[in-house]
């Protein structure tokens, strides 16, 4: 053992308030009491201009809570399965809920919604319980943008749609619905696993300020996150499932593929083909690679909404940074953005992981005093419920802060000093998946490679691995997780999962 | 020495079963536990039933969870853990055969929690859920604590009222929406079609809510209609309001329900047989009165 590693073990003890290691040294977690009688399972989240928090709840209620004096105050009701909200103002809202996004009105300033406009609902639903409406976000033109997921095959269809029907696929409409007595199971198997038998499902629509409405990217399968980052990129999570084989992260392009093909039968000309009978090597080719991956049980299991740090609300390093919401585990993840040639891809690092946080993270919103609220919800999957509260105390901890993907190698920029004498015995894994109609992918083609060479500035800030020439379409997982800084804090978050879209010349 | 041999045996499988148990419990924690808890359902069995299931029968657990099925009405099908190679599935099984021995499966609530909390129990309300027996933007709509109705929002009509209860949304709101509400008390009127007939083309734009009534709107060609209802008292009936923002100058025949569960007057306009008839002026706007025989 190096003299100073033993000296940093034997008065690690003393010095643990100095040295601290644990979230709760850089962040309180604080629950805030929901209202009584509503159940607490978040699906919309949205911060008011004048720091109050907006968020709906699962069974339709949108409330008002006020951190001044802990109170909640009810502005709507009735929604059915509000899962993305948009705040125009304190008195005008936008919530997107199963059937339609609607804009809720206090039109005569006495606290309550009394006017909920319809501003979008001509997309189908066949009444199964997956087809679930995301969004609104919008950009700086105003435009608007939903994402609508598919159907599971879980259950069949209603008997009554709303929308038009697809017939492209094995089963007919009559095998596709719900009768008395009918045994699903005998049919399930040949509906595809989740499927888009009601226009637009499993497509991202574009809503402009002047009403109009177009389809502007398809291949969706539960995109349970929607939102732009600080450079304006539209970024998209998904779900582990058929195929995906883990979970992505898109950037989203107008005219994209991103690889769920059931949706495709709604694209402009489709003539009829059925998206599950096509070469999978082709769908392949179609479809806009994924900027990043969570590797399922790893990382997350089911991503959710991406949010960007404001300035303040987290270490200077942080600011203009995108976070991801996770549902199945006890963590937050950062995304850790880089370009190669004008390609987004990312390195994705767990953040508040195994802290007070908990699980069922699905909704996130940084309110005007910098706080970071987190909205749970289950819907019987893995989650959580209620709000915690996040609020960070304006000491630096040591963490990666960028990545920078090279020909043959990382260079990582850390927040604080690198302790050079903590450098050694680094590791890489990497793997890619397989692209198949079967729920999840097993890692292919693992390989794990001992990264000798190494090398860290004078200021000992940027540390540059030489892991060899990265490969193509793999995920790369970093393990740094005994780095430490030069005053003897250890790493925040020890692992960044790179997915390499582009390898740099 | 035979029994020695025995015991060193027995020691050696118990070894390695507890390793494998050890490394099951991290496969466990990374793909399982977020939905399989020790001793109660959460969203699937807890570890105490799947072990009552699958002891000493490792194959049959390799089998299910590489393709699941469905055997629990109303619940979440597990999805495929084919990602997971066959050494690691047989180490979870190890790992739920050691850690639910001689552990006793707690019993879990039933029933809707939040049933008699104030905001599910505001008289009038709306509430949009899935409703049997309705396009599934359908709307609930409690109009007083006795009579309520079912208006769909994707044909932009009224589809049946009732008097009794508002709704049981509990097999909806428990889970995810893989079931419909139930409706509480006795379906008393049923229309088949629009007054206005087919509503082919109609877009639902909203509704505004006056002391909790809605009042809902649709467009119907260049016609703007506003549709709202007030429930008469003691769970007799109900009046619906119509107000057209441009009726056709020559007049509307509006067909009124056949059901003969109910009587059907209008303020405006007279009847015959089964059809209103009302002139430019009338159909601006108009009340019928729907009584339940």
């Amino acid at each position: 053992m190096n003299p100073t590693r033993a000296f940093v073990c034997s008065f690690g003890l003393l010095l643990s308030t100095l040295h601290a290691d644990s979230w709760k040294d850089y962040f309180t977690f604080e629950k805030i009491k929901t209202p009584a009688g509503v159940d607490s399972q978040v699906g919309a989240m949205g911060a008011l201009p004048d720091g109050r928090l907006a968020v709906a709840f699962h069974r339709g209620e949108l409330m008002i809570y006020q951190p001044k004096d802990d109170t909640w105050t009810l502005f709507g009701s009735g929604l059915q399965e509000p899962l993305g909200m948009l705040v125009e103002s304190p008195d005008k809202i936008l919530v997107m809920q199963r059937a339609e996004l609607t804009r809720l009105t206090d039109t005569d300033g006495d606290g309550k919604a009394d006017r909920y406009e319809t501003v979008y609902d001509d997309f189908g639903m066949t009444g199964n319980y997956h087809e679930f409406s995301y969004g609104p976000v919008k950009d700086k033109e105003g435009n608007l943008y939903v994402v609508l997921g598919v159907a599971s095959n879980g259950s069949p269809i209603r008997k009554e749609i709303r929308g038009e029907f697809s017939n492209i696929g094995e089963l007919s409409r009559e095998e596709m619905t719900e009768a008395p007595g009918k045994d699903w199971g005998k049919f399930k198997d040949k509906s595809g696993r989740m499927y888009s038998r009601a226009s637009y499902r499993g497509w991202l629509m574009k809503i402009s300020p002047d009403g109009s409405v177009e389809p502007y990217a398809s291949g969706f399968r539960s995109p349970n996150g929607i939102g732009f980052d600080a450079k304006g990129r539209l970024l998209v999570t998904d779900n582990q499932g058929d195929w995906r084989p883990t979970s992505p992260l898109y950037n989203i392009t107008e005219g994209g593929f991103y690889g769920h093909p059931a949706s495709l039968v709604w694209s402009k000309g489709w003539k009829g083909k059925d998206p599950l009978k096509m070469d999978v090597s082709k769908l392949d080719k179609m479809q806009v690679p994924a900027a990043g991956y969570f590797p399922q049980g790893e990382l997350a299991n089911s991503p959710t909404q991406p949010i960007v740090v404001p300035e303040g609300a987290m270490p200077e390093g942080m600011t203009g940074e995108t976070i991801v919401g996770e549902m199945n585990q006890n963590t937050l993840i950062r995304v850790l953005d880089d370009e190669v040639d004008g390609t987004f891809q990312t390195g994705l690092v767990p953040f508040l992981k195994d802290s007070p946080l908990g699980h069922g993270n699905h909704r996130l919103a940084f309110t005007t005093d910098k706080s970071l609220y987190v909205g749970k919800t289950a819907l019987s999957w893995a989650g959580g419920t209620g709000i915690t509260r996040i609020r960070w105390n304006g000491k630096q901890f040591f963490t990666v802060d960028k990545i920078k993907a090279l020909p043959d190698g990382f260079a990582l920029k850390f927040s604080e000093p690198v302790d050079p004498k903590s450098v050694s015995g680094l590791k890489m894994e990497r793997h890619t998946y397989e692209y198949h109609a079967d729920y999840g992918s097993p890692k292919i083609d693992e390989k794990t490679i001992t990264i000798d060479d190494t090398e860290l500035s004078s200021d000992g800030l940027t540390l540059t691995l030489k892991t060899g020439p990265l490969k193509q379409n793999y995920l790369h997982q970093l393990i740094l997780g005994h780095l430490h800084s030069k005053d003897g804090s250890n790493l925040m978050g020890g692992q960044i999962w790179y997915q390499v879209v582009k390898v740099p010349r | 020495m035979k029994f020695h041999a025995f015991i060193c045996i027995s020691l050696g499988i118990a070894a390695s079963q507890a390793r494998a148990a050890s490394e099951g419990e991290v496969l466990f924690k990374q793909n399982c536990s977020a939905c399989h808890a020790l001793d109660q359902q959460v969203v699937g069995p807890s570890l105490v039933e799947i072990r009552s299931i699958y002891l000493g029968k490792p194959d049959d657990f390799l089998k299910w969870c590489l393709a699941p099925g469905k055997k629990r009405p109303g619940t979440i099908d597990m999805p495929s853990m084919a990602h997971i190679p066959e050494a690691g599935l047989r180490q979870i099984h190890a790992y739920i055969m050691a850690t639910a021995d001689g552990v006793k499966e707690k019993k879990s609530a039933s029933g809707d929690p939040f049933a008699s909390s104030p905001t599910q129990n505001e008289r009038p309300t709306v509430q949009r859920i899935f409703m049997p027996n309705s396009g599934p933007a359908a709307i609930a709509v409690a109009l007083d604590s006795m009579t309520s109705l079912c208006w769909d929002a994707g044909s932009c009509r009224l589809r049946y009222a009732w008097t009794g209860g508002f709704i049981d949304g509990w097999p909806y709101w428990h889970a995810n929406g893989s079931e419909q509400a139930k409706i509480i008390g006795t379906v008393r009127y049923t229309e088949e079609e629009s007054p206005f007939g087919s509503m082919d083309g109609a877009k639902f734009k909203g509704y505004e809510l006056k002391g909790g009534l809605p009042k809902f709107y649709y467009k119907l060609g260049s016609t703007m209609i506003g549709e709202s209802f007030t429930a008469l008292d003691g769970g007799k009936g109900f009046k619906r309001h119509f107000e057209l923002s441009s009726p056709p100058s020559s007049g509307m025949k509006l067909k009124l329900s056949d059901d003969p569960k109910v009587s059907i007057e209008s303020d405006h306009g007279r009847i015959e047989g089964k059809t209103l008839i009302l002139t430019a002026a009338e159909a601006a706007d108009f009340t019928l009165t729907i009584q339940f025989q």
